[in-house]
Order: structure tokens, then sequence, then C-alpha cells
């Protein structure tokens, strides 16, 4: 679904990423593990095409085509959702309408009918139920006046509408109270299938409790230095990473 | 060198003292015509606002309330003769598009600067109220006006020539204690294609605890060239309320300028919205006067303009008296090789403790040639007060469009999106729904780009 190879990436002059390479399959969740700075957020924005990074190398193809030369919004329609490190306040942009935009437009780029309100109104409702969202959070500006959990809860809501093949989450699971994590891991569980794959990017290993990853990575300076299965990031979580950072170095 | 630019000044004061000369020429022409001519107090209210006219000038650039708005190439208007019968015949169905859906509105409506009576709908006006031609009230009851208009000071050239040449409008009386429901729908239309200028004076009179919605409305039909130069005045008395709506959707080639002057009493509210989106250049001077203990105002603006459109919003707000509240919040969107101008100024006078005062303009630039000047101002001599002033401007916030266009809109879907955001925060205030709807509508076909408008307007 996902490959990237040797992607390079700078902001500003300052190289961020050196060198990554990533497979991730069909029906996968992959976990990207890793220091602060270490280049996991530039990853989430590159994949999902944000500016001001430059790509000096490298690609990352998806679903067999380049990522990297399409626009954000065509990624979106293509099935790719990035739920934001920090989700942006929108005054007076309603929550519900940029719901309803996205998935139209998706569905227009898929040769799909538009839904009519009511049917869009059902889907809606059922999803905020799916992570608890009260539904006056629906009418409301898109994340103006939100708490921290309650953008992120927001976020896997937005997922949860959008139904992306391809999932990014970016710190989803940072600042968040248990119960609310255990909400943000149920979207993400109900949103699995085979045709589907999801990329957590996380700092701690928590959020693994309730969302079991096929492959979990260690991200560091730039580069992915090891990979594993789950049991790696219980180690990481036991011995930290700069075990992870000598083993590389040695 | 010198001399040179002596020179060039002098060109340009004579120019402009023959120019208002030929003014007074016009007025001394016209004045018989004007109604009120008959009644010595409006002919000393006439004769001395001209003088002042003349001893002032017209505004130019040098003038630091005229700084970034040059009048000149349009002044020229002012000495056209203005029209005796309308050139084109307004029927009813002409107005349903200047008309706010299925509101349920009074509604004065005047062709090039005359009331239309035949086009005039006022049923079911509460008992006590009135609303009249102010030509009638000057022909036929001067002395009920007389108190509110006769020893007028104003300040600025335009609002003196406006005085010296009214010659219609809306009057509106409302007693105490009576509210209107039915929002006061004041439509001037500009329908004939000469080059004409009209002093439109309006004069509103909310008695105590009285409660009324007025809309005045600037529109065009066809390719007007006025120069329209209007005068609002409003004495809000105790517990009086009143919303204001002053919505400027002027014909491409059309001037409008005009002042709204406010007298506030004790414990009365006022809110003005002021909604600027036509006109090659429009100017209003918002002035308000809160002498009255407990009162309170609040100024919103939003201008949208484009091409080389210029607009300019001068509002002045006087704490007079203690224990007053203003709010006050002006956004623009400004394209193409547009200008818009915004000095706010809010004068805080001695004694007047527990004044609380808040005002912003925030703009947004949407092309490299586009200009703002905004100048909030602040004067404070008092010692108890609560103050807080802010400018800024700027592009569309780069995250926000991304975040938009992650979630799947087209880039020129999210500019739309956020530039409609911005303006329409300034529209949410607006409490007649389908007004609010009206202006977001050309709000939104304003806007670059011509997105779909449908459900973002809900």
């Amino acid at each position: 679904m996902l490959k990237i190879e040797n992607l390079y990436a700078s902001v500003a002059g300052k190289e961020i990423l050196k060198g990554i390479d990533l497979d991730v399959k069909a029906g996968e969740i992959h976990a990207i593990m890793g220091p602060n700075g270490s280049g996991k957020s530039t990853l989430s924005n590159v994949i999902a095409g944000r500016d001001g990074y430059e790509i000096t190398q490298g690609s990352v193809i998806y679903k067999g085509k380049e990522l990297l030369e399409m626009s954000p919004e065509e990624r979106a329609w293509e099935g790719v959702f990035l739920a934001f490190q920090y989700p942006v306040e929108i005054p007076g942009v309603n929550n519900t309408y940029l719901l309803k935009a996205g998935l139209n437009a998706k569905r227009k780029h898929m040769g799909l009918d538009e839904l009519d309100a009511i049917d869009f109104m059902q889907i809606v409702k059922k999803k905020a139920d799916l992570v608890e969202l009260d539904h006056s959070f629906l009418s409301r500006s898109v994340n103006e006046g939100f708490s921290g959990g309650e953008k992120k809860r927001n976020e896997i809501f937005q997922m949860a509408v959008l139904e992306p093949d391809l999932a990014l989450l970016d710190e989803t699971d940072s600042g968040l109270d248990i119960d609310a994590l255990r909400i943000v891991a149920g979207g993400v569980n109900k949103l699995r299938s085979p045709d589907r794959a999801v990329v957590l990017v996380t700092h701690y290993q928590r959020l693994l409790d309730y969302i079991e990853p096929d492959v979990v990575h260690v991200l560091a300076d730039g580069q992915i230095l090891k990979s594993g299965g789950k049991e790696l990031a219980l180690e990481l979580e036991k011995r930290g990473y700069d075990w992870v950072l000598q083993e590389a170095t040695a | 060198m010198n001399d040179q630019m002596n020179d060039h000044v002098h060109d340009r004061m004579s120019e402009s003292a023959t120019f208002t000369e030929q003014l007074q020429d016009r007025f001394v022409e016209t004045q018989k015509s004007l109604p009120g001519a008959h009644e010595s107090w409006v002919r000393v209210l006439r004769k001395s606002a001209m003088d002042q006219v003349v001893s002032q000038g017209m505004p130019n650039t040098r003038h630091e309330a005229w700084k970034y708005t040059d009048v000149k190439k349009y002044l020229d208007r002012l000495l056209a003769d203005s029209v005796e019968m309308p050139s084109l015949n307004v029927s009813e169905e002409m107005l349903t598009a200047f008309s706010f859906d299925d509101l349920d509105s009074l509604r004065v409506v005047m062709i090039d600067g005359k009331v239309s009576q035949a086009l005039s709908s006022l049923k079911n006006i509460p008992a006590g109220v009135r609303i009249e031609s102010m030509a009638d009230m000057f022909a036929k009851e001067p002395d009920v006006i007389e108190a509110y208009l006769h020893d007028q000071h104003v300040s600025g050239a335009f609002a003196a020539l406006n005085n010296a040449m009214m010659s219609d409008g809306v009057y509106l009386e409302i007693p105490d204690g009576v509210v209107v429901e039915q929002p006061l729908h004041c439509l001037f239309l500009s329908a004939s294609g000469d080059s004409a200028s009209y002093h439109i004076k309006n004069l509103i009179v909310a008695g105590e605890c009285s409660q009324v919605t007025v809309i005045e409305h600037y529109a065009s039909i066809g390719e007007s060239t006025a120069f329209i130069n209007a005068g609002t005045d409003v004495e809000l008395h105790a517990g009086g309320r009143l919303e204001h709506y002053k919505l400027q959707q002027s014909g491409s080639k059309e001037v409008n300028i005009g002042s709204i002057r406010v007298h506030q009493h004790r414990d009365s509210y006022y809110h003005s919205h002021s909604v600027a989106f036509g006109a090659a250049l429009s100017r209003r001077d918002i002035h308000v006067e809160m002498n009255g203990e407990g009162a309170e105002c609040a100024l919103n603006g939003l201008y949208l303009v484009g091409g080389r459109q210029h607009v300019d919003h001068h509002t002045r707000i006087d704490h007079v008296r203690p224990n007053c509240r203003s709010r006050e919040s002006y956004k623009g969107v400004i394209d193409g090789r547009a200008r818009a101008v915004f000095n706010g100024k809010v004068v805080v006078h001695e004694n007047a403790d527990q004044t609380d005062s808040a005002q912003s303009n925030a703009n947004l630039l949407l092309s490299d040639q586009a200009e703002i000047d905004t100048k909030p101002d602040l004067e404070i001599y008092a010692d108890d007060v609560k103050c807080a002033h802010g400018a800024t401007v700027g592009q569309l916030d780069m995250k926000q469009l991304f975040y938009l266009r992650s979630r799947g809109l087209s880039e020129d879907e999210a500019r739309n999106v956020l530039m409609f955001a911005f303006a329409d925060e300034v529209l949410t205030a607006i409490k007649v729904p389908q007004v609010r709807k009206y202006l977001e509508r050309i709000a939104f076909e304003k806007l670059p780009h011509g997105a779909e408008l449908d459900g973002l307007l809900g």
C-alpha cells in the first residue's frame, strides 16, 4: 500500500529525514516510535503533503502512484488521512460542513454520487457515537474552543467519517487521559480491515496496549534504525531509546 | 525648487477655492427650492453650513482625516444638477433584488434622492410611531425636527455640505416605550444614469425604552455615477435600543459618502453594522457620543473590496460619562488594487471612569497590490478605565489552509471557505436572519474562485 524508498527531506535547509525506507502492506498497522526531534512528525507531514518540506531524494509510492506529485487534496481523495498532532482551530468553519465537503469531494473523485444531506447526517451521527463525541460538536466551528482531548477525538471522528485507506496518526495519543485513549484506540480498531493500513506515530508505548501493531519501527535522527514486532515496543518502554542508538552506531 | 513648490500649492488652493465658489453658486441657485426654505432656522442652518464648507474647503489628501482618501476627481459630480424625474421607471419587481426573502418589514424607498410613496410600504405601524419623508417634515412640520437639527455643529466638509443641501430622507420617531417589531428597511436606490449628487438626510429619534431596527440600504440599478452624500442623525433616549444596519451596495461607478451621528442618553444601546461591498469610493464617518451613564454601543463593520475600489471607515466613540461600554470590530478583505482605510478613534473624557472599551480591526490582503491603512486611536483623560485596541493585517493562515486541503477540500475551495469564515464573523452579529443571509450571499459571491456556497451557509 505504501512504499517509501530512500526518502530525504529538509526544512529550511536543515536535513530532517535522511534516507527512510518503509513498506506498509494493506491490513497492517505500523508503529513508528522514536525520541523527540527524530523526524516522526516530518515523515507524517511529508506523506500528507504539507508545504515547507523540501524532498531532496527518494520516493513515496502509494497504491502504485507517486504520492509526492499529488496535492494534499488529491492525496485525501486517494484515501490518505493524517490525524494531526496539533489539530488546527478554524473559527467560522462548521465541523459538519468540512466533513461533507471533504467526503463529497472524495466521492466525486471516486466517481460516486454526492451524499444527500439526510444520508450524510446519518453517517456523521453514527461515527460521532463511535468516538463518543457529543452531537453538539457537529455544529461547532472546527476545533474552536475544544479541549486537547476533544481535538484528538475530533480527528478520529473525521477519520471514521472519511474512511481512509491509509491513516497516519501523528502522536494522537499525546496528552490524552486513559478514557480518551481508549476511545481513540477503539476508533482506530474499528477502521482496521484487510484493505486498510494504519501508521501510528507515537512517543509512548501505552497506545500500543490498545492497538496491536504488526510492525514497530524506531526512528531516530532521520533514519529507521530498527524494526521489529510488537515486543520491540515493550522493550523500548523498558530500556528507552539509547540502546537502539548505540546498537546502530556500533 | 521652493518657488515651484509654492506655485504648485498655490495652484491647488486656488483651484479648490474656485470649486467651493462654484459649489456656493450652486447652493445659492438651489436653496429656494430646497425643503424648508420658508423657515428661517432652516435657512440659517443651511447658510452657516455652506459658510463652513467654503471656509474649510473640500477635503483633500493634505487633510489628516482624508490622507488616504482622494475624492478630488469625483467632486465635479457635486455640481451636476440633481435629476428632476427618475430616468428609469422603477417597478416593484425591480426591488426584489434588494429585499430580504420573507422578512416582514416596513419599507421606505427613495429613488434618486426622493422618497417614492408608491414603492414604499408602511402597513401596521405601531401607534404613535412616525415614518415620514424628511422633505415633508421640512415643509409641514419643521418645528418637530428643529430641536435635533438647528444648532448642529458638524465636523467635516461633507457633513456640512449635507446640512446645507439636504433635500430628502427618512424621518423616524418612536414614542417612549414602544417596540417596533418590524425592521424599517430604508432603500436608497440610484436609478439614473446621470452624474448627480444626492444629499440625503435621515433622522431617527428613539424615545425612552423604545426599540427598533433600521436598515439603511444603498444600492443602484443600472450604471449609476451618482455621488451620494448622506447624513443620518440618531437621538437615542434613555434606555432606547437601536439596531442600525448600513448596507452599501452601490454601483461600481458611484461615490457613497456619509456620516452617522449618534447621541446616546443613559442606559441606551446602539448597535451599528456597517457593511460595504460596492461603489468606486465609499466613506463612512460614524460618530457615537455616549452622553449618559450606562450607555452601550457596538460598532461592527465589514468591507469586501476588489478591483480599484476604495473604502474608508472613520469611527469615533466619545465616552463622555462614566460606566459606558463600547465594542468595535471591523474586518476587511481587500483584493486586486483596492484600498481600504480604517481609523477608529476612542476618546475617554475626564471623569468617564469605569469606561470599558475594546476595538479591533483585522484585514486580509488577497493581492500584492491591495492596500490597507489602519489606525486605532485612543485618547484617555480619565483614570479608571479599561481600553483595548488592536489591528492586524495578514494573509490566509497556511496551517488552516493545509488542514482543510488534507480533508479533501480543493485549494480554491479551502481559500474561499477561510475568507468567508473570516468575513462571516462580522455577519454572525447580525440579528435579523434574512438580512444576514442576504449579506452572506453577496459576500460569498464577491470572493474569488467562485466555489459553491450551498452547505457553507447552512
